[in-house]
């Protein structure tokens, strides 16, 4: 009886080793027509193979999705050279030589897209309406630490800040609507990177929050398996080393956006002097229209630590006022020591603010504080 | 114990971060998160935050084993060691859990995949029975080998292939960013290249544009900044940068001239460009030229550029057939062409501003009040219909110009508003404008509160006309034709005792005024205090209760309230009147409409002389200063939610 049993267990061992055997060979059928270079390929597990197939057919579904047109604009695109200054026109022709045109081709675009993704100094994104990340280019590892086919096919919740949900759930509603307006988004989340502050990767275990400020606009395909997603940018907010001209200037804040400092730029640009202004809130300096743009950048200031404020008005010594942008961030006292940041640290908003127009309406005076105090 | 369990933990981790993951020493039952996230440690670019860990010290053998066995229980044929964040997720959460959760879980998120899969392939859909998972899998190779067939091979050979094609990806980038990339020449600003995608954002074709100059299309206020940005010159001011750390400036001690064209550094700036106007037809252009009326006013857009500057030695240039021109200006060049390349995107939450048109309503104005009912801002809207210019309003309390009928009511909002953190509706009231006559008013007022410290500011009032057919529909606890300025006691229904020392001579006038202070100053007590209004607190005229000649005002705090109501017993006819109690919430004005102007202000001023009563409000207003300028303590202050 034993015998028997055993046998049964034998065939039943060697029947399942088999289902695996071919289980793994599909997979990698399926991983090998995948866009992805060798070394990746081999270290992919099956999970992250179903999940990076899934993202390639959403994404073709997507950029199919499109009307013709856009298919057509891309090959009439130029091709290359626009780092030399020139604008060449090739025809994209369908005769001898097509391969090797369309591999120049093709690397002279993935040139000329590197240069965006780099001038924009952060990755793209393309979401579902359920938050899966369907697609991110690949210099995502330069951002989080974690590469393109880790991460591809993962929802945004898993790796966001679960603060943030609400906001990212709110974004990723696409209404009707949106259609016919564009569908604008822009935001800020955090997200969990695993760089060290070397910039080397790190494991996921322990990952930092980082500041993304997000930008794109939602996507409705009609298509018959119809990807509705929202297509992002997502940049980090850098502050350090900052190039200004002479129209920005600086600022820093109590936590309740009371001035502590201001450089001498604001007294030229909006007339104000420097001890003027120190105590004073910075809602007192702007038109009260704008007040809920401040608001909403004080509260991501006050929860996420950076932010970019719409654009709002300030009010400029003496009348009439300058439309400004400001980009802020939170960061412990200067004063304080330089061990690490802990909790209970003192902290300030540092601010700077880019004029945007010049100043309008100079005659008017709408506020007690441009009035010239007697 | 966690502590030991911690020190035990073979320093995975340096300090003790107030998210660390304590693992208690039991033996079985699962590991709880903690909530990992908190705002102190969101709060600063630098904080570091931790996501639990397991901590390898603390851990039995037994579970260390089974968390490593996950790795190969189920690939046992597959050598691979992935490193999949996910499944290092689901081990962190639950490696004390039984295998068989560990097992079921995996399984499960596979089956998710395989259904999600089998829904994007088209052969699978029409299936009326689920696939099982080999199946799907085959049928998403073939769908694979489908779709590259159609699109350009991904060769397996020499360059890097990409998950997307390269020119796709360039489109969606540019469709997500809302821009267009640009590259235009230091020297002149011309426009050596522009993206298609310009056509969409500013109207104008690539044909248009290239070749021109950047400064064209530039609002002329903005010249200045972007030839800035531009110029290699030495007369324009340093560069400076702010180090993150510190937040302060650091002067780049750079030469200039060398740096600001080496190529790689980097520009970022608003300009305004030009939109173009879209074309007409040939008719409506005529018709157009009629109307000579017709502003012609062109629109602008704020775009951001970011971008890096380049330049190139002229002699490879010239080499390559560049020509056209630009080869002279070079050759005057340092014999570099230097350009920036940069994308210029139009911010979602902008709108073109054409001269400055604030969007409210021909018949509506904001304005803005400190707590005491100051006129702080004024909307330039104001003028139109009330005949002042903003700077004269400024610094006068409201009060001054309210219809005196309106005064008890509109007192009752203000209370109400500083209480409140929803929008308050004013009845219909009366404000005086310059000519000295009557507009009616409605308003809706709100206070701002400081997201921070959640104090009020100030108070937001978004008022609106309302044209003198309406009186009689809109709401109002008086009647609204009535524009006498004096009461009699007669008139028993809302009448205001006759009140000594009020005239229409500005003595009036600064009486009014007081009204907002104090009820500023009623707030402050209050929270001060810290407490219900039950406490008594002394009304700043409490001085002049003193001196009151009236015996009829006497300091009963009836239930305590924090300020004292009094009639002045003057007419009769208001006996029924009780003392006024102004309570946080709510107020009694509306079911009282017999309270004079005392119950307003405070007790006995209504029966001093306007020498008394002048003497009392400055006092107040000495006082009311001193306290509304307290400074918050922000280094008390600390992170909750």
């Amino acid at each position: 009886m034993t015998a028997d049993k055993e046998k049964r267990r034998a065939i039943s061992r060697e029947a399942a080793r088999r289902r695996r055997r071919v289980e793994s060979e599909v997979f990698e059928d399926l991983s090998r027509l995948l866009p992805l270079q060798q070394s990746v390929r081999d270290h992919l597990d099956k999970p992250s193979v179903i999940r990076l197939t899934l993202s390639y057919i959403r994404m073709h579904t997507l950029l199919t999705g499109k009307t013709g047109t856009k298919a057509e604009a891309s090959h009439k695109v130029k091709c290359g050279q626009v780092t030399d200054g020139q604008m060449v026109r090739h025809e994209f022709n369908g005769g001898c030589g097509e391969e090797e045109e369309k591999e120049r081709y093709d690397a002279d675009a993935s040139k000329e897209t590197n240069m965006y993704l780099r001038i924009l100094e952060g990755f793209m994104m393309v979401l579902s309406t359920e938050g899966d990340m369907i697609y991110l280019s690949d210099n995502v590892s330069k951002y989080m630490g974690l590469t393109q086919a880790e991460l591809m096919g993962h929802n945004i919740f898993e790796f966001s800040h679960p603060c943030d949900h609400e906001e990212l759930r709110n974004n990723l509603r696409v209404t009707a609507e949106e259609v016919w307006s564009g569908g604008k988004r822009d935001f800020v989340m955090r997200i969990k990177s695993a760089l060290t502050h070397r910039g080397r990767s790190a494991n996921l275990k322990s990952a930092t929050w980082k500041v993304l400020h997000c930008q794109g606009r939602s996507k409705v395909c009609v298509a018959p398996s119809s990807v509705s997603c929202l297509l992002l940018t997502c940049q980090p907010l850098p502050l350090s080393h900052t190039l200004l001209s002479t129209q920005t200037f600086t600022s820093q804040h109590s936590m309740d956006m009371r001035f502590t400092y201001c450089d001498q730029r604001m007294t030229l640009l909006l007339g104000y002097s420097t001890e003027e202004l120190l105590g004073r809130s910075i809602y007192d300096l702007c038109h009260t229209r704008d007040t809920n743009c401040l608001t909403k950048n004080h509260f991501n200031l006050c929860f996420k630590s950076q932010s970019v404020s719409g654009r709002y008005r300030m009010l400029v010594r003496g009348g009439g006022y300058v439309w400004v942008e400001s980009h802020s961030a939170v960061i412990p006292n200067a004063r304080s020591s330089k061990s690490r940041p802990s909790a209970n640290q003192p902290l300030c908003i540092l601010c700077v603010t880019y004029v945007l127009s010049g100043v309008e309406e100079p005659s008017l005076q709408l506020s007690l504080d441009q009035t010239v105090h007697i | 114990m966690s502590a030991r369990n911690a020190a035990a933990g073979g320093g995975d981790r340096v300090g003790g971060e107030p998210a660390d993951v304590l693992v208690e020493d039991k033996p079985s039952g699962s590991v709880s998160l903690p909530s990992p996230m908190t705002p102190a440690s969101a709060a600063g670019m630098s904080a570091t935050m931790e996501m639990p860990r397991k901590r390898k010290g603390s851990v039995d053998n037994q579970d260390t084993k089974s968390a490593s066995m996950d790795m190969d229980i189920e690939d046992m044929d597959e050598s691979h060691n992935g490193s999949d964040g996910e499944d290092q997720h689901v081990k962190m959460k639950c490696f004390r859990e039984p295998h068989s959760q560990i097992e079921k879980r995996r399984r499960d998120k596979m089956n998710n995949l395989i259904d999600k899969l089998s829904a994007m392939i088209p052969t699978c859909n029409p299936m009326s029975r689920k696939l099982d998972k080999l199946t799907v899998l085959r049928m998403a190779v073939q769908h694979l080998k489908s779709l590259k067939g159609s699109s350009s091979s991904f060769s397996e050979a020499n360059y890097k292939p990409s998950f997307l094609p390269n020119d796709e990806l360039k489109h969606l980038i540019l469709k997500a960013a809302d821009g267009f990339l640009f590259v235009v020449g230091c020297d002149r600003g011309k426009i050596v290249f522009v993206s298609e995608s310009v056509t969409k954002i500013l109207n104008y074709s690539r044909a248009e544009l290239i070749g021109q100059s950047l400064f064209d299309y530039i609002h002329p206020k903005d010249m200045g900044k972007v030839k800035e940005q531009l110029s290699a010159s030495e007369l324009f001011p340093r560069e400076r940068l702010i180090d993150a750390k510190t937040g302060l400036q650091v002067q780049a001690d750079l030469p200039v001239g060398a740096a600001r064209l080496c190529t790689g550094a980097r520009r970022s700036f608003f300009c305004r460009m030009k939109i173009n106007k879209i074309c007409v037809k040939v008719e409506e252009k005529e018709f157009q030229a009629s109307t000579s009326k017709k502003k012609d006013s062109q629109k602008y857009c704020t775009v951001h550029c970011t971008g890096y500057m380049r330049s190139w030695p002229t002699t490879q240039l010239e080499a390559e057939g560049e020509g056209e021109g630009e080869g002279e200006a070079d050759k005057q060049d340092s014999s570099h062409f230097s350009c920036l390349v940069a994308v210029g995107r139009v911010h979602s939450h902008s709108s073109p501003q054409v001269n400055g048109e604030v969007r409210v309503k021909p018949t509506e104005f904001i304005t803005r009040y400190a707590m005491d009912g100051k006129f702080t801002f004024v909307d330039q809207r104001a003028t139109t219909i009330l005949g002042y210019l903003p700077q004269e309003l400024l610094g006068t309390s409201c009060y001054e110009y309210f219809h005196q009928d309106d005064l008890q009511h509109l007192a009752d909002r203000h209370r109400k508003v500083l209480r409140s953190k929803e929008k308050i509706e004013t009845n219909c009231y009366k404000f005086k404008t310059k000519s000295g006559s009557f507009v009616t008013l409605q308003s809706q007022w709100f206070s701002f509160v400081n997201p921070w410290t959640k104090e009020v500011e100030y108070l937001v009032s978004t008022n609106t006309v309302i044209s003198c057919d309406n009186s009689r529909t809109c709401r109002s606890g008086n009647k609204a034709e009535q524009s006498s300025t004096s009461k009699t006691s007669e008139d028993g229904k809302k009448s205001l005792p006759v009140i000594p020392g009020i005239s229409t001579t500005p003595g009036a006038m600064i009486y009014a005024g007081s009204i907002g202070t104090q009820i500023a100053n009623e707030l402050l007590d209050s929270n001060r205090l810290n407490s219900s209004p039950s406490s008594g607190s002394v009304s700043p005229f409490s001085l002049s209760q003193d001196k009151c000649p009236h015996n009829q005002i006497s300091n009963n705090v009836p239930n305590g309230e924090a300020t004292d109501m009094e009639i002045a017993g003057k007419s009769s006819s208001e006996e029924d009147a009780q003392g006024a109690t102004f309570s946080g919430a709510e107020s009694l004005m509306g079911e009282n409409p017999q309270m004079d102007l005392d119950s307003v202000v405070g007790p006995g001023l209504g029966s001093l002389s306007s020498d008394e009563a002048a003497m009392a409000v400055i006092m107040s207003l000495l006082e009311t200063d001193t306290n509304l300028g307290e400074a918050v303590d922000f280094e008390e202050m600390h992170w909750s939610l």
